[in-house]
This record gives structure tokens, C-alpha cells and sequence, in this order.
């Protein structure tokens, strides 16, 4: 036997997208837990019956929501539903009046109100424009198009209205057909020149966006590249210290160029760990090639992996610099964040290290310990040290 | 946990029977509900239903 509570019956909602017209009946049928098309026949056998199907449809479907998530924004819709609801209750309100009396007459009352309406919208979309160095969407845009011209219509419709109830529209007839054709012949003149202008506005804005571009690559290459070059040329003595620049000038236009909107170091371990590897590299004037898989929040146990990882790359730095370039990978996943420094230099033994030699004890493998990590120094392939760190339980 | 008032749903219904309301009064011929009044009191039902649903969709 099928038992539906009310707490695992469906909410009332309808389904336009899958009902037949306001999806009203299906909606109805979920909620109640029948067939559909029982609902369906009910609400056709009572639009039979003298209409009223059809105005219980009516009513049902301004009664019972869409779901929530339709085509339509939650803002936008209740915004029209409080418009429509104002406007029938306005229309029953001057009704009302009309069938007590209380009335002045037709020609008069209905021109006002839809002059009224169309007043009320042209107003509201001259309040709502955009400034004209704002850039809407497109929807926004089309939006207010229809609705000023909607509310043109409502102006225009009204005082054609007013004119035809009082019998002034026959003497005014050919007053509006010279209007009408003078003005389809000036659009047809003006259509071409009002075109081109067109045109050349969109060309000079594009140009005009473009030339800004320009002048933003200039001051970007002039504060960056060229002062790098500049100080190039006098350290030119020095190639640990031009190598030095030139990376770090690398790295930043390479950062400038293709990931503009990278994270900062203090949101993200990855470029926490660019960051410790630039500062070694400039610092010791060793190159450090980072490679960096995934990604990791910045939290206290990745503050601590990253201090850990700066301090093994000075070792490498300080200790095997002369080598070659140090080399770290960082690997992020599944809550674990694995970090390698490996370097070519000609290698040590952890257990041989002086007991007032703190550094590789107290700041690579403690720090790792205290946070829940571990840190390992093994020999490289190939020659070298590698020191491996890694973390658990890291919001990936 | 006390519900909230659906108030959306509470004006629909009251709105709704007032005009079932109507309707059974002018079936009984106790009032004479003629076209006139009828456009209205659909309109103002109507209307009703879905300003109560848009200002409590509105507010957060």
C-alpha cells in the first residue's frame, strides 16, 4: 500500500518545464501523489462546466510557485509579480469605481491611466539608466529597450485613445499621416548617415580601447623589463647576480603575461612556495627551478611545510649552489601534500650533523613533527641530496 | 522549531475563499453577482495572490 506523509510529500511547486502549459495540473498531481492526467481531466471537465476550470487554473497558477531555480531570477520574478499584483488590484480598484458610478467617463479615465502607466515606466527606465561609462549586460540593455519602448506604446495608445473617444481623431488624421510620412522619408534620407556615425563610433571606441592597451603594456615594460635591463648593464661584472635579475624578471613577466589573476602567497601554497623560492634564488643568487602540482589552502600546517621547504632550499643554496640549480616539485592531492628539494651537490649524512647544527633538526624535521608532517633526507638519484616533506590532512 | 507563516499562501487562501465566498452567495441568490462586479473581484483575486507572493519572495 502507498502511504505518502506530509513530510515526504513534494512541496507544492509547478513544473512549466515539463507540464503542458503553466504545469499547474503536474504540479497538483505530485503534491497530492495521483496520476496527472486525473488532474488534468478534472480541471478540463470543470472549464466545461460554465469556466470555472479555467479561472481555478488561473488562479492556481499565480497561487503556486515555480520552482525555485527557474528561468526566471528570483529578484526579477518577484519584482513582476508585485508590478502584475499592483496592476490587476488598480484595474479591480477603477472597475469597482466605474460599476458604483463613481465615475467620470470612459473617454477619459482609461486614456489617463494608460498614459499613467506608460508615464510610470519611461520614468522608472530614466532612473534606471546606466552611466555611459558603465558597460550593462546585453540582457539589461534589450531589457530596457522594451520597457521604454513598451512605455512609448502606452503614451502614444493612450492619447490616440483619447483622441478617437472625443472625435478629434478624424480632423487630426491628416495632421498624423503627413507626420508619418515626413518621418519615414527622413529615416530613409538619415538611415545611411546615422549608420555610418554609428560605425565610426564602435571604430573609435575600438580604437580607443587599444590605444589603452598600449599605453598599459608600455608603463608595465618601462617599470619592469627596462629597469631590469638597465641594471643589468651595471652589474654586467657579475653573472651570478645578471642571472639572478634575469630569472626574477622571468618569472614576473611570465606571471604578467599568461596567469594575471594567480593567487597572492598568502591564499594559496603553491604560490607560497613560488614566493620562498624566488626569495632563496635572489637571496643566495642560485637558480631554483619550482614545478607545483595542485594546490593547497594556505593553513598553519602549510605555513609550517613552507617555512621547512625555505629553509632546506637555503641549505641547498648555501651548501650545494655551486652545483647547479636546486630543483623543488610540490605535489598537492587527495588532503596530502608531498614537497621534494633535491639539489647535485656531493650529499651529507643527517646522522653526522653536529649537535649545535640546528638548522636541518630543529627547522626541517621537528617543524614537520610538531604539524603532523614528516620530513626525510635521503640521497638523490644520480647524485645529491633530496629532502622530502610531507603533510596530511591539507584542505586541497 | 517553530514554522514560519507562509504568508503568500495565507493571503491566497484568504483572498480565495472570500471569492468562493461571493460565488456561493450569488448561487444562493442571496446577492446578484453580475458581470461588472465579477471582472473586478477575479482581478482583485488575482492581483491580491500575486502581490503577496511577490513581497514575501522579495524580503530575505
Amino acid at each position: 500500500m502507498k502511504v505518502m506523509s506530509a513530510a515526504t510529500a513534494p512541496a507544492l511547486r509547478r513544473d512549466p518545464a515539463q507540464g503542458i502549459a503553466a504545469g499547474v495540473c503536474l504540479g497538483l498531481a505530485r503534491r497530492l501523489g495521483v496520476d496527472p492526467l486525473a488532474v488534468r481531466l478534472a480541471f478540463v471537465v470543470a472549464a466545461a462546466a460554465g469556466g470555472l476550470g479555467i479561472v481555478a487554473y488561473v488562479i492556481a497558477w499565480a497561487a503556486i510557485p515555480a520552482p525555485a531555480g527557474a528561468a526566471v531570477p528570483g529578484a526579477r520574478r518577484a519584482r513582476a509579480q508585485v508590478a502584475a499584483g499592483g496592476g490587476l488590484l488598480m484595474l479591480a480598484l477603477l472597475l469597482s469605481l466605474r460599476e458604483l458610478g463613481l465615475w467620470f467617463s470612459d473617454a477619459l479615465v482609461w486614456p489617463v491611466v494608460l498614459a499613467a502607466v506608460g508615464g510610470g515606466l519611461l520614468w522608472r527606465q530614466s532612473r534606471t539608466s546606466p552611466l555611459p561609462s558603465e558597460s550593462p549586460p546585453r540582457a539589461e540593455v534589450a531589457a530596457g529597450v522594451y520597457r521604454g519602448g513598451f512605455g512609448v506604446a502606452l503614451v502614444v495608445g493612450a492619447g490616440l485613445l483619447f483622441l478617437q473617444t472625443n472625435g478629434a481623431l478624424g480632423p487630426a488624421r491628416d495632421v498624423i499621416l503627413a507626420v508619418v510620412v515626413i518621418t519615414v522619408a527622413l529615416a530613409l534620407v538619415l538611415a545611411p548617415l546615422l549608420w555610418r556615425l554609428g560605425r565610426n563610433l564602435a571604430e573609435e571606441r575600438s580604437e580607443r580601447i587599444r590605444s589603452q592597451e598600449r599605453a598599459e603594456l608600455a608603463a608595465h615594460l618601462h617599470d619592469s623589463v627596462l629597469q631590469t635591463l638597465a641594471l643589468v648593464q651595471k652589474r654586467a661584472d657579475d653573472p651570478r647576480a645578471v642571472a639572478t635579475l634575469a630569472r626574477r624578471q622571468e618569472r614576473e613577466l611570465r606571471a604578467w603575461l599568461w596567469d594575471p589573476g594567480a593567487p597572492t602567497p598568502d591564499a594559496s601554497l603553491a604560490a607560497s612556495l613560488r614566493a620562498a623560492a624566488a626569495d632563496v634564488e635572489e637571496a643566495h643568487g642560485v637558480p631554483v627551478e619550482v614545478v607545483t602540482v595542485g594546490d593547497a589552502h594556505v593553513d598553519d600546517g602549510t605555513i609550517a611545510l613552507v617555512a621547512a621547504v625555505r629553509e632546506a632550499l637555503t641549505n641547498a643554496a648555501k651548501f650545494a649552489g655551486d652545483a647547479g640549480p636546486v630543483a623543488l616539485y610540490a605535489e598537492s592531492a587527495d588532503d596530502r601534500v608531498q614537497v621534494f628539494v633535491r639539489d647535485r651537490g656531493a650529499g651529507f649524512d643527517p646522522a653526522a650533523i653536529p649537535g649545535d647544527r640546528r638548522g636541518v633538526r630543529d627547522s626541517i624535521i621537528a617543524r614537520m613533527a610538531r604539524h603532523g608532517g614528516h620530513a626525510a633526507i635521503h640521497p638523490a638519484p644520480g647524485g645529491g641530496t633530496e629532502v622530502e616533506l610531507t603533510l596530511e590532512n591539507v584542505s586541497t | 522549531m517553530r514554522e514560519r507563516i507562509d504568508i503568500a499562501s495565507l493571503v491566497a487562501g484568504l483572498v480565495i475563499i472570500a471569492l468562493g465566498t461571493l460565488l456561493l452567495l450569488d448561487r444562493v441568490d442571496v446577492l446578484d453577482l453580475r458581470f461588472g462586479w465579477l471582472v473586478p473581484a477575479l482581478a482583485g483575486t488575482i492581483g491580491a495572490i500575486l502581490l503577496a507572493g511577490g513581497l514575501a519572495n522579495r524580503s530575505p
